[in-house]
């Protein structure tokens, strides 16, 4: 068997190890209805401290324990009777960055043979006792665009001094340090930038643990934990030789243009390497300006074969969702590839959660608990923009498309299709067209219906106010065109396969917001509805709506009276 | 120098230090590593959408304009909006600083009350066990880091024995009508208040017993126990008298946390308050957030600051006339 297959069969007996030994369950077979709600109210008290949510969940003052991070919590958690654990992996990935501008770390056997030196398996077994996930791809092993076979760089000492030996960096007279061949003179110190402990313990801990492997093979490499402000600045100006951070990434591959295109390597820029590959350039454009699947995949696959082997990145691993559910109190929560069952981006545990009598028998109706954080703070989608907000936000909308919980697959939603197709801004020039068809018979929280007049109007008004959020979904759009009231059409400047998402905004109610005089001091949820008593003007066409916000206490969401998705039928 | 000249200098005073303060605040935010939009780390958030974002904040400005901006909207009470969450900073603050100041009132009344009447108490016994007592607990709540204890006692009383709310000031949602709510805000302040009560009763009750104990020195006492004054008499109107000045001052100074909050109480707790907004503010580099958060703090210190000046003057009139020399 070829060593990089051994190498992944390895990695994923790991995994498999790790989770056997915290005896979590993998990703249950998905069993789930696409229409809901099942519970006609939930509150969601806000609890900032890490130790009050543990004692609120075994309190029973929430059914779910969501996000376990700390090995602690989650070996806790594990001992509960009534908690059931969830995991699922996740589109997170944390790195070790090399500065590609300059010597030595330029020379790619040096990035190679650092690659060799980190023992991710330790790592993850000393600093998270195996609740993570050994990572050595640029695309998360959950996403559809993961590709398997590209070269990977296993932990091996002697393999890493053969790739340094091989390369001419030979040991000096001390064997301690290796001389750098184009210098004739020691290699100098490389530092690894890490936040500091008391910030990030765990990231301050690995930084340590790779530097001291490195040295073991002669390279110079100290870790240097920093003020995390001060450590963002000197990475904007590529101020640094290494640096350990995460990113929350998605199912899509377009980070592999925003981290690694040439185009990118500017001051404050995402590509912080520094890479200027002419090739890569080639591989991620044509994945960003794909117009097809297919281009898609290919620019992709191309982009991690060549990121693997010129290693900006060593990725070191990947944190799984881990969620604890109150099995004596709910039942129904699904599970979602990449997001997790807990996730505010899961629309499918909403729908379908349900709570549970004494016997544990499903039943419909009533009011479960799901604790919150931190304060949502702003409730105005146009410039919500924390995990936090988004938490209570997403409970009021829907989206055109949905993913599905197990493919991750868009699959229609309130829009019952699209069409994607092409046209010429300019003469000889192409450009994508989305359009959507709207379902009939969708309402607003308030009773009015829901149309593609919606949709234009979310476009163009975010594009008209430059809102910032929202500046790289709309730069590229050129018009919107209304072709009936439940058909619209998105013109692009560009080809891209991307543009489906950036043409699926809908969330602004024309019949309201086309009143709203400054879109940044708008408090939609404190502003009496203009016709409905006890409404206010935050108005969304999902599951629940806000029904009451104590800010620092609570959020309170009632059932939709006027949800489209109630029955199995549509 | 007459009470009225030196109340006006000390008011001009107080102007000269609210303006430097304010400046200092303005610096010391744009001298700080981080810039705003930095804090926004998502690989789909442009350099366009970036440099949108810092001309919407205000920040393409030179800060010689940012500086006339701030200092202008100040003095009309304009705080601007928040980077972070894009609202009103006042209205914000508006939202907290009624918890922040229950809080601190509670825990203010109760911790001077218990702590001054120990220390009194254990002046009058020196040498007992309840000397000994309030030494010994003093130095521990000092001694021992504030968080801990919280920790504990919300294991205490949230886990093991669960008679008290965890997080909050009111229930989820809360009971119906006027008085059952006010006890269910008084449920909920017994944790918090009283965590800080036992971390702070100590270092009232070692401050009063030591000014006691030097006060009980004193001639006056002597006299006042040869003339046969009951020690009721002496305890209370003469030497706790005379103790009066630094602890006046004590509590004017203590009383800026009316506004400032208390951050670790406020997170432990989730109390919805100031101190937590302040290190959100900071942590995010919320240039508005924080430099409203510290202008109402500046305002309750000079505030608090005059009004101790002023309460030594009216208490010891050789502070008013001494300052400028003879009368």
């Amino acid at each position: 068997m070829p060593r990089k297959y051994r190498l992944i069969l390895a990695l994923a007996l790991t995994v498999a190890l790790a989770i056997g030994a915290a005896g979590l369950p993998g990703a249950a077979a998905v069993k789930y209805e696409d229409w809901g709600p099942h519970v006609d109210e939930i509150i969601m008290p806000i609890i900032k401290d890490q130790q009050a949510r543990r004692i609120a969940f075994e309190r029973g003052e929430s059914v779910v324990w969501a996000g376990l991070t700390q090995p602690t919590d989650i070996d806790h958690a594990k001992t509960l009777p009534y908690a059931d654990m969830r995991m699922t992996l996740g589109f997170h990935m944390f790195y070790l960055c090399f500065n590609m501008r300059r010597g030595p770390l330029d020379a790619q056997p040096l990035r190679q043979a650092v690659a060799h030196a980190v023992d991710r398996d330790n790592i993850i077994r000393t600093l998270f006792k195996g609740y993570m996930l050994p990572m050595t791809s640029f695309v998360p092993q959950v996403s559809p665009f993961y590709k398997k076979d590209v070269p990977v760089y296993a932990f091996d000492l002697k393999a890493a001094a053969k790739v340094l030996d091989d390369a001419g960096y030979k040991l000096d007279a001390t064997g301690k340090n290796r001389i750098d061949p184009k210098t004739g003179k020691p290699l100098p110190d490389m530092k690894i930038f890490t936040p500091t402990y008391e910030v990030a313990p765990t990231s301050a801990e690995l930084g340590k643990m790779i530097a001291d492997s490195c040295q073991k093979i002669g390279l110079p490499v100290k870790p240097e934990p920093m003020d995390f402000n001060v450590m963002l600045d000197k990475l904007d100006i590529g101020e640094f030789d290494m640096y350990c951070l995460a990113w929350s990434l998605s199912k899509n591959p377009t980070h592999l243009y925003n981290f690694f295109h040439s185009s990118m390597d500017v001051e404050a820029g995402y590509n912080r390497p520094g890479i200027r590959n002419p090739e890569l350039d080639k591989a991620v454009e044509e994945l960003w300006y794909a117009g097809d699947l297919k281009t898609v995949k290919s620019g992709a696959d191309k982009a991690q074969a060549i990121l693997a082997r010129e290693m900006p990145y060593v990725p070191l691993y990947s944190r799984p969702y881990i969620d604890a559910f109150r099995k004596d109190m709910v039942t129904g929560y699904v599970d979602m590839n990449g997001f997790g069952a807990a996730s505010y981006n899961n629309p499918w545990t909403l729908l379908n959660i349900r709570r549970v009598d004494r016997f544990g028998k499903a039943i419909e109706g009533g009011t479960i608990r799901w604790l919150l954080s931190e304060e949502p703070k702003n409730l105005n989608p146009a410039v919500a923009s924390s995990a936090y907000e988004w938490e209570v936000l997403n409970k009021i909308y829907d989206g055109l498309t949905v993913s599905h919980p197990d493919t991750l697959e868009d699959i229609p939603w309130m829009a019952e299709k699209w069409d994607v197709g092409t046209w010429e801004p300019q003469p000889g020039k192409k450009g994508t067209t989305i359009t959507w068809y709207v379902r009939k018979g969708i309402k607003w929280s308030d009773g009015m219906p829901y149309t593609a007049e919606d949709i234009k109007f979310t476009i163009d008004y975010l594009k008209e106010n430059k809102i910032p959020r929202y500046l790289s979904s709309t730069a590229e759009i050129n018009k919107v065109e209304l072709i009936n009231k439940y058909t619209v059409k998105v013109y692009f400047d560009t080809v891209s396969y991307w543009h489906i998402y950036n043409a699926s905004l809908d969330f602004l109610p024309k019949h309201i917001w086309q009143n709203v005089k400054d879109w940044k001091t708008f408090q939609p949820w404190l502003e009496p509805h203009p016709t409905i008593k006890g409404y206010t003007k935050l108005v969304g066409t999902g599951p629940f709506m806000v029904k009451e916000y104590r800010p620092g206490e609570f959020v309170r969401l009632v059932k939709n009276p006027n949800y489209w998705r109630t029955k199995p039928t549509r | 120098m007459g009470f009225r000249s030196y109340l006006l200098r000390r008011l001009v005073y107080a102007v000269i230090v609210l303006f430097v303060i304010l400046t200092f605040n303005f610096v010391l935010f744009r001298v700080m590593p981080g810039d705003p939009e930095k804090m926004i780390i998502d690989p789909n958030f442009t350099q366009d959408a970036k440099a949108e974002l810092r001309r919407q904040y205000g920040l393409d400005d030179p800060p010689l304009t940012q500086y006339k901006n701030y200092m202008s909207a100040l003095l009309r009470f304009d705080m601007g909006l928040s980077f972070n969450t894009r609202r009103p900073v006042w209205s914000e603050l508006k939202e907290r600083l009624p918890n922040t100041i229950t809080l601190f009132l509670v825990t203010f009344i109760s911790t001077a009350a218990v702590g001054i009447s120990i220390g009194v108490y254990s002046a009058a016994n020196r040498g007992r066990f309840t000397e000994k007592f309030v030494v010994g607990a003093g130095l521990f709540a000092h001694a021992v880091p504030g968080f801990f204890v919280q920790l504990l006692l919300l294991l205490m009383f949230g886990y093991y024995w669960p008679i008290l709310p965890i997080h909050g000031t009111m229930s989820a949602p809360p009971p119906d009508g006027a008085f059952a709510q006010f006890l269910d805000r008084v449920w909920h302040i017994i944790l918090p208040a009283g965590s800080n009560l036992i971390m702070g009763f100590g270092s009232w009750a070692l401050y009063t017993r030591n000014t006691m104990l030097e006060a009980l020195g004193q001639d006056y006492i002597v006299t006042a126990r040869a003339k046969g004054l009951p020690k009721r008499d002496i305890l209370y109107h003469h030497a706790l008298r005379s103790v009066l000045p630094p602890i006046v001052t004590l509590i004017f100074m203590s009383l800026p946390g009316a506004v400032s909050g208390a951050v670790i109480t406020e997170s432990i707790f989730s109390w919805h308050g100031v101190g937590r907004y302040l290190l959100d503010a900071t942590l995010q580099l919320d240039y508005p957030a924080a430099q409203g958060a510290f202008y109402l703090i500046a305002l309750a210190v000079i505030i608090s600051n005059l009004l101790a000046d002023i309460a030594y003057g009216l208490v010891d009139p050789r502070i008013r006339v001494g300052a400028g020399g003879t009368k």
